[in-house]
């Protein structure tokens, strides 16, 4: 089942002539975590945008072709009308708490609260979250006191709970440090064994070939490439459009030059492939001499 | 744990329902401004607001706020009231070419009063109300949650603008700008701890509005609440009688003005 159908899509942001989204045709299926990768201004963070429905609506710019979630047209509804449908998790953990509730508890439930849901449903589903994140011993503090990964952690426990069949998370770790970063990470893999159809802007490229069932890489607005972590990590276009090429991917290429890594053997993605690679290489050399 | 200007705690005047805070706040502000007595209305609810901030335990640092906030103020109004009020008649001292006169001082002195009493009896709400159940107590008046956000978000804006204003001091601070020293050196530091702080600001409303429509804020839905506020009829009936107490005062007061009695 698609969850998410864009086609013909070009957006503008007001008073520019460039687009930030240029002619994209892209199908989401239901359950399906797609990693979205590029160079700075690229146009990732407008895809988030435009994939929580928050684009065109909430801001002023132009849009052209059509994007469909969940069935549901973004020309036609309003962000609200997404809410509890998309989720969508930004880069900066402070400016997602919304400052009106006291406890990480009740923050957690002020989506619950927007959205309607009775009193009495909400205990069970906050705490389950508040488990799932690893904030259940932190309930009764205030947000404020908490560390920039917990803080992450709380923003994400506050679109869990609302249930979201799409989540949209634009570089969730930019501003988190390793602790924190490997944190988030943790949660959002837990995501992908309960059918959410996920998309993350992100950079660590090593979690994401680990991780996602497909890659797509943006340069200039536009879809460069699209598929598998495989295809896209290891394509020799990947640089030219200002994405490093994993350390892994990286010495496999640089062998390849010496005769080190045989031309016929795909370029690894992961610590397992690469390991994998460089060792049947080692056998082929040893039985060789 | 303080937030902005909120102090948590667990006095009497903690857990009263934020409305009849904020009744109070409303009601003294306008007898201080309004009020028969121009003296005794500028002075009795600053009294009863510092005694009621007393008693809840955190009347200390309301008036060290009310200190910082008013002291250069208060020195502002009395040299301009003092030496140059247009009342001036009975002269008090001379200093060179300026005349010191009572009337401008009296004048300047009940401005600094009446300063002094609005900011105690706004204080009363904000330090001991959690900018969060102030907006949920609106929210449970009925009124709708955008416009409840709207008058809620100066207090939640100030802990925000507090925090940034410091990481930006810090930042430009260890850039080698002098923050500290004569009013020249703080006049020149001024523009790059401001430029940040607005164009930083105008980017956080925005990912802050769109982090609340994510969470449904403006869902067309009925809105529900995990916890309620309590209220009790004891407070509903104080907040009338305070209500009907200012407008008593504010009619008579107009009522005298209007027969010539002042």
């Amino acid at each position: 089942m698609v969850m998410i159908e864009v086609t013909g899509l070009t957006y503008y942001y007001p008073l520019s002539h460039t687009p930030a989204l240029k002619e994209i045709n892209l199908q989401i299926e239901a359950g399906q975590f797609v990693a979205v990768i590029g160079a700075n201004g690229a146009g990732k963070s407008t895809l988030c945008l435009v994939l929580s429905g928050l684009i065109p609506t909430l801001f002023n710019g132009r849009m052209l072709g059509n994007v469909t979630i969940n069935s549901m047209n973004t020309r036609n509804h309003t962000p609200g009308e997404f809410a509890g449908r998309v989720g969508l998790v930004l880069q900066n953990p402070t400016n997602q708490i919304s400052e009106m509730r006291y406890t990480v508890f009740e923050e957690v439930a002020f989506g619950l609260e927007n959205l309607g849901v009775s009193p009495s449903e909400m205990p069970e589903r906050i705490e389950h979250v508040l488990r799932l994140t690893g904030l259940i011993d932190l309930r009764d503090r205030s947000p404020f006191t908490l560390s920039g990964g917990q803080r992450q952690r709380l923003a994400l426990a506050s679109m869990l709970v609302l249930d979201p069949p799409v989540l949209v998370l634009d570089e969730p770790t930019a501003m988190l440090d390793p602790q924190g970063s490997r944190e988030v990470f943790h949660i959002i893999q837990t995501l992908t064994t309960k059918n959410t159809t996920v998309v993350i802007t992100e950079h660590n490229l090593e979690w994401i070939a680990q991780t996602a069932d497909r890659v797509i890489a943006l340069n200039k607005g536009s879809i460069v490439l699209d598929g598998n972590p495989e295809f896209v990590l290891t394509s020799p276009l990947l640089e030219t459009f200002g994405i490093d090429y994993l350390r892994y991917t990286q010495a496999a290429r640089e062998s390849q030059i010496y005769g080190l890594w045989p031309s016929q053997t795909p370029l690894p993605v992961t610590l397992e492939q690469s390991v994998l690679g460089f060792n049947r290489v080692s056998s082929i050399k040893k039985g060789g001499g | 744990m303080t937030l902005g200007l909120y102090t948590a705690g667990d006095s009497w005047l903690h857990r009263l329902f934020p409305i009849t805070k904020l009744i109070f706040s409303l009601s003294a502000i306008a007898i201080i401004f309004g009020g028969p007595n121009k003296w005794l209305s500028a002075i009795l609810p600053g009294v009863i607001s510092i005694l009621i901030l007393w008693s809840a335990g955190i009347a200390w640092r309301a008036l060290k706020l009310i200190v910082q906030l008013l002291t250069p103020i208060a020195v502002i109004l009395f040299i301009v009231h003092g030496f140059f009020g247009p009342a001036n008649h009975q002269i008090l001292m001379r200093l060179g070419p300026f005349v010191l006169g009572q009337e401008g001082l009296m004048y300047a002195s009940l401005i600094v009063v009446r300063l002094v009493s609005t900011l105690a009896s706004s204080l009363l709400l904000v330090t001991s109300t959690h900018p969060g159940s102030l907006i949920q107590a609106l929210e449970q008046t009925g009124l709708s949650r955008k416009l409840v956000y709207l008058l809620g978000s100066p207090l939640l804006l100030l802990p925000q603008m507090a925090r940034r204003i410091q990481t930006i001091r810090s930042a430009q601070q260890s850039r080698g700008l002098e923050t500290q020293g004569n009013l020249l050196q703080r006049i020149k530091a001024l523009f790059p701890l401001v430029a940040p702080l607005v164009f930083s600001a105008l980017v956080d409303v925005e990912e802050r509005s769109l982090a609340l429509e994510v969470r449904g804020f403006s869902a067309p839905t009925p809105k529900t609440n995990l916890t309620e506020i309590p209220d009790t009829t004891k407070q509903q009936v104080l907040r009338w009688g305070m209500i009907v107490i200012a407008v008593c005062f504010l009619v008579f007061e107009f009522w005298r003005k209007r027969n010539g009695y002042d």
